[in-house]
C-alpha cells in the first residue's frame, strides 16, 4: 500500500505502527519483514483479521499482557546459537544466557496457556535444549558444573588442593619471618621499617627502598616454588579442561539451532500477533468484507482521535458511512469532516496490516493507494510554498500514481485561494477522482460542489436545532466541551439541493468572538444568499 | 563498622595509586577473618596487573570460594568458572555480570559507569550476601550513596603530595566536604540558601559575600566543587550543609610512591590529626 507522509500523518499511520509494534527482539525483527497486505492479498488480510479477532475473544487481557511481558524480557540468544554452530567457543556468560533464552520460552508458553491459548499454537520451549544445560542449572543463574565433563571435578580438585598448598606455603612462610619483623605479613609486598629492620633478612627480597623503610617480599623457597608452580599447572589443566566442557556444550546447543531458529520465528509472529490482538482488546474489531463495489463501515472508531478525546476526558463518536465512489461531505467547523476523513484511512490501514478494523462492520477494498489532499504538505518542497500551492502539489503527486483501487481523501481543497476559482477546482478534481474510479471523500465548505460534480452527498448531522450553552463557556477548554455535548457527530446522507449549514457564527460566539462582530456578521448573512446545498 | 550494621564499605581515593586497593583488600581480609566474605565491585575499572594509564604495576585482587562479585562481563575470568547469577547494568566491558566465586581466583575488578548503574549494584549485591560489600570507588562517582547507609574510606598518600603536610592538608579539606552535615530543618539558620546543581567558585564569592551567616544548602556533599583555601573560607562564613549526607569513616595512607616516599608513621599521623578519623596504614600495619 502506498501512503506518503502527508496521508500517512493524518489518517493516524504513525499511531497505529506505535500501537501495533512488538514488544521483544523477536518481534520486531518479525515486523520489520511483514509487508502489508494489498490487492490480490484478500483472503490472507481476511485470514489474519479473523485469526486476531478470535484470539482477542479467546485470551484474557490481563493474560495477553503477562505474555507480551514474557516475550519482553525474551534475550536474543541467536548470535549465541550461531556461534556455537560455527564452533566457536561460549563463555559460561553466554550459557548463562542460552539459559534465559530457555526460561523466556517457558514463561512465554505458561503465560501462554494461562491466557487461556489453544495448546495447539502454545508457543515451543526446546525442552531438549533446556535439559542440556540443566546440569548447569540449579535457579536462573548458570554453572559449568562437574556433571557436564567427568575430569572437571578431579581437575578442580586438584586446583584447590594447588591453591590451599601455596596459601599455607605463604601461611608457613609468614610465619617463619614474623618473629623478625615484629608483625605477621600479609599480601604479595609488605613494609619494614628501617630502624626496626636494619637488614633484609635472608629469604626477603626487596622490592622497593627509601631511607626510612623498604618494601619488601616473601622469597619463595623451593617447597613454596614448588606448590606455585604445582598451582599455575592445575590452573592450566583447569581452564582446558573447562574450555573443553564448554566446547563440548556449545557443540550440542549448537545442533539445535534450526529449533532456535523456528522457536525465535514463532515468537516473533507471537509477538507481532499478540499487538494486534492487544490492540482490538482495546477498540474491538471486525473481520473485514473485501469487496471493490462500496467502501462501508457501522460504528467506526478513529482510534488515533479516541484516544486523545479519551485523555482530555471527552466522548467519541462512532461514525458509519457508505461511499460509493467519489462523495462530497459537508458540516458546521469542528463537526468531524476530517475526522472523518481520517477514519476511512485508518480502517484501510488496518485491514492492510492484518488487524482488525475497529468497526461492527468493514466492506470496502484493500487498498493498493491512500492519499489526503489537503493544507499542510509535510516534505521540503512543499513547505517552499503556500498552502495553496503546497496542497496543489500534493494533489498533483496523488494523481501521478496509478494504482488501483484507490482512497483520496480530500481535505477542504482550495480553501485558501479565492472561493469562486477554489470551487471550481474542487469540482474539477472530483471528476477526475469520478474518472480515475477511484473511492473519494471530500470534505469542504464550498456550496453546491456535489451537485455539480454529479457525486454523492454527505453531512456530519451538526448543532442542528440544539443551543449551545455560551454562557457558560468561561474558557477554550469549557467552549470545546459545550461544542462537543451540542454537536452530533454522526454522517447522514443529504438530499440533493438540501442546505449544508456551517454553524459558523454560532461556533464562533462560543469560541470568544466578540459579540458585535458576530451580530455584524449574522446580519450580513442574512441579507446575503442562503446556501445552496453542498 | 560491620558491628554497627554498615552493609557496604566504599573506598575512594584523594588520587590515583595511593592504595586503594591495597585497601580494599585489607578490609576484604580483616572481614574474612571474622568469616565474612561479603561481596565485591568496583566503580569504573580495577584490579587490573597494570595502571590502564601508565602501566605500572598494580595489586590484583584474589577473590575467595564463596565471594558474590559484580564485573564487566569481558572481566569474567574463564578459569576457574564462576557461577553466573545474573545481568545487571550496561557497561563499556558488557553488562555487569552478578556471580558467586566457586574456586579461589585473582582476577580484575571493574564496575559499572554510572552513578545510577553504582547505586544499582551495590543495592543487588546487599541483597544477594548477607555480608558486606566492598567498593573499590572513585571520588567523583559518589553522589548517589548520599543518603545510604554506606560507610566511605578515604585512601590518601604520597601520590597527592609531596610533604605529611601537604596530603594532610588535601585529606582534610577532602574529609570536610565530603562529611557536610546534613540539613536538620528546625535548626536553620534565619536564612537558608538552597543551592540548585554544583556549588562552584562563583557560588563560593557570592556566598561568602552576601549570604554570610546563612545556612546554606547543597543536595549532595558532592556538589560542592570548591577546594583550597575558597572552600575553608566559605565553611566559615556559612552554615554549609547537605540534603543526604556521606558517611566517612576512616583514612588510610600510602607512603611509597613512584617517585619518592614518606615515613609511614609520619605520614598516617598527620593525616589522622588533620582528619580527626582513624587512619591506617594497611601495608606497614600501622594506626593511628
Amino acid at each position: 500500500m502506498i501512503v506518503d507522509a502527508h496521508a500517512g500523518e493524518r489518517i493516524g499511520a504513525v499511531w497505529l505502527r506505535a500501537a501495533l509494534a512488538p514488544v521483544g527482539d523477536f518481534g520486531r525483527r518479525s515486523d520489520q519483514v511483514f509487508v502489508p497486505f494489498g490487492p490480490g492479498d484478500e483472503a490472507a488480510a481476511r485470514a489474519a483479521c479473523a485469526h486476531v479477532l478470535a484470539l482477542a475473544h479467546t485470551l484474557a487481557s490481563d493474560g495477553v499482557a503477562r505474555v507480551r511481558a514474557a516475550l519482553r524480557r525474551a534475550p536474543d540468544a541467536q548470535p549465541l546459537f550461531a556461534r556455537a554452530r560455527a564452533g566457536d567457543p561460549l563463555t559460561d556468560v553466554d550459557l548463562y544466557e542460552v539459559g534465559r533464552f530457555i526460561d523466556a520460552l517457558r514463561e512465554t508458553s505458561d503465560a501462554w496457556f494461562d491466557a487461556g491459548g489453544a495448546a495447539a499454537d502454545r508457543p515451543p520451549t526446546l525442552e531438549a535444549l533446556g535439559a542440556i544445560l540443566a546440569p548447569g542449572r540449579s535457579g536462573a543463574g548458570f554453572y559449568l558444573a562437574d556433571a557436564f565433563a567427568a575430569e572437571l571435578a578431579p581437575l578442580r580438585a586438584r586446583y584447590a588442593d594447588a591453591d590451599e598448598r601455596v596459601q599455607r606455603e605463604r601461611a608457613r612462610l609468614a610465619m617463619t619471618f614474623a618473629p623478625q619483623l615484629g608483625f605477621m605479613p600479609e599480601g604479595d609486598e609488605f613494609i619494614a621499617m628501617r630502624d626496626a629492620l636494619p637488614l633484609v633478612p635472608a629469604g626477603m627480597r626487596v622490592v622497593r627502598e627509601t631511607p626510612a623503610y623498604r618494601t619488601l617480599a616473601l622469597e619463595l623457597d623451593a617447597t613454596a616454588l614448588a606448590a606455585a608452580h604445582d598451582l599455575e599447572c592445575a590452573l592450566s589443566e583447569l581452564a582446558e579442561g573447562e574450555a573443553s566442557a564448554r566446547r563440548a556444550l556449545a557443540e550440542r546447543i549448537g545442533m539445535h539451532m534450526s529449533d532456535v531458529h523456528a522457536a525465535t520465528a514463532a515468537l516473533g509472529a507471537l509477538d507481532r500477533t499478540l499487538a494486534r490482538v492487544a490492540f482490538t482488546q482495546r477498540w474491538d474489531g471486525c473481520v473485514p468484507h473485501f469487496t471493490t463495489e462500496h467502501l462501508a463501515f457501522d460504528e467506526a472508531t478513529f482510534a488515533p482521535l479516541a484516544e486523545a478525546l479519551a485523555h482530555e476526558g471527552l466522548s467519541y463518536t462512532r461514525l458509519s458511512l457508505d461511499l460509493r465512489g467519489v462523495a462530497v461531505i459537508t458540516g458546521p467547523n469542528m463537526g468531524g469532516k476530517s475526522a472523518a476523513l481520517a477514519t476511512c484511512g485508518f480502517l484501510a490501514l488496518c485491514c492492510a496490516y492484518g488487524v482488525p478494523p475497529p468497526a461492527q462492520a468493514f466492506e470496502g477494498p484493500l487498498f493498493a493507494h491512500v492519499a489526503w489532499i489537503g493544507a499542510g504538505g509535510s516534505n521540503d518542497f512543499t513547505r517552499l510554498l503556500s498552502s495553496f500551492g503546497a496542497e496543489v502539489a500534493l494533489a498533483s503527486d496523488a494523481l501521478a500514481i496509478d494504482e488501483r483501487p484507490e482512497l483520496v481523501l480530500v481535505d477542504e481543497f482550495a480553501r485558501t485561494t479565492g472561493p469562486r476559482e477554489g470551487r471550481a477546482l474542487t469540482i474539477a478534481l472530483l471528476e477526475a477522482l469520478v474518472r480515475r474510479g477511484a473511492f473519494a471523500l471530500a470534505a469542504t465548505h464550498f456550496d453546491g460542489v456535489a451537485r455539480l460534480a454529479n457525486v454523492a452527498h454527505v453531512a456530519i448531522a451538526g448543532l442542528g436545532d440544539r443551543v449551545l450553552d455560551v454562557r457558560a463557556a468561561r474558557n477554550l477548554h469549557m467552549a470545546l466541551d459545550a461544542v462537543a455535548r451540542a454537536m452530533d457527530y454522526r454522517i447522514v446522507k443529504v438530499e440533493a439541493g438540501a442546505p449544508a449549514p456551517s454553524d459558523a457564527l454560532a461556533l464562533a460566539r462560543l469560541l470568544g468572538l466578540e459579540e458585535a462582530i458576530v451580530e455584524r456578521a449574522a446580519a450580513l448573512f442574512a441579507a446575503g444568499d442562503a446556501p445552496t446545498g453542498g | 563498622m560491620l558491628a554497627e550494621g554498615t552493609r557496604s564499605v566504599v573506598v575512594v581515593g584523594t588520587a590515583k595509586n595511593v592504595g586503594k586497593t591495597v585497601t580494599l583488600n585489607a578490609l576484604r581480609r580483616a572481614a574474612a577473618a571474622r568469616g565474612l566474605l561479603g561481596a565485591v565491585t568496583s566503580i569504573g575499572r580495577d584490579g587490573e596487573p597494570t595502571d590502564a594509564l601508565d602501566g605500572a604495576a598494580k595489586p590484583r585482587v584474589r577473590l575467595e570460594a564463596g565471594t558474590l562479585v559484580a564485573l564487566p562481563r569481558e572481566l569474567v575470568p574463564r578459569s576457574p568458572a564462576f557461577e553466573v547469577l545474573e545481568l545487571g547494568e550496561p557497561s563499556a566491558l558488557g553488562a555487569i555480570v552478578f556471580a558467586r566465586v566457586r574456586y579461589a581466583a585473582r582476577c580484575e575488578i571493574g564496575g559499572p559507569p554510572t552513578a545510577r548503574g553504582v547505586r544499582a549494584t551495590i543495592d543487588r549485591l546487599s541483597e544477594l550476601t548477607s555480608g558486606p560489600v566492598f567498593v573499590d570507588g572513585a571520588m567523583d562517582r559518589i553522589a548517589p550513596l548520599a543518603g545510604g547507609s554506606d560507610a566511605i574510606v578515604l585512601a590518601t598518600g604520597v601520590a597527592s603530595g609531596a610533604t605529611p603536610h601537604a596530603i594532610a592538608s588535601i585529606a582534610r579539606e577532602t574529609v570536610a566536604r565530603l562529611s557536610l552535615p546534613a540539613r536538620v530543618c528546625g535548626l536553620e539558620r534565619d536564612s537558608v540558601v538552597i543551592v540548585d546543581g554544583a556549588l562552584d567558585e562563583r557560588d563560593a564569592e557570592e556566598l561568602i559575600a552576601h549570604a554570610a551567616g546563612a545556612t546554606v544548602v547543597v543536595a549532595d556533599p558532592t556538589r560542592v566543587t570548591v577546594r583550597g583555601m575558597l572552600f575553608e573560607r566559605l565553611r566559615s562564613a556559612v552554615d554549609l550543609r547537605c540534603e543526604r549526607a556521606l558517611r566517612v569513616v576512616a583514612c588510610t595512607t600510602s607512603s611509597v610512591g613512584r617517585t619518592h616516599a614518606l615515613d609511614p608513621r609520619t605520614l598516617a599521623g598527620a593525616v589522622a590529626e588533620a582528619t580527626g578519623l582513624p587512619t591506617f596504614d594497611v601495608v606497614a600495619g600501622l594506626a593511628a
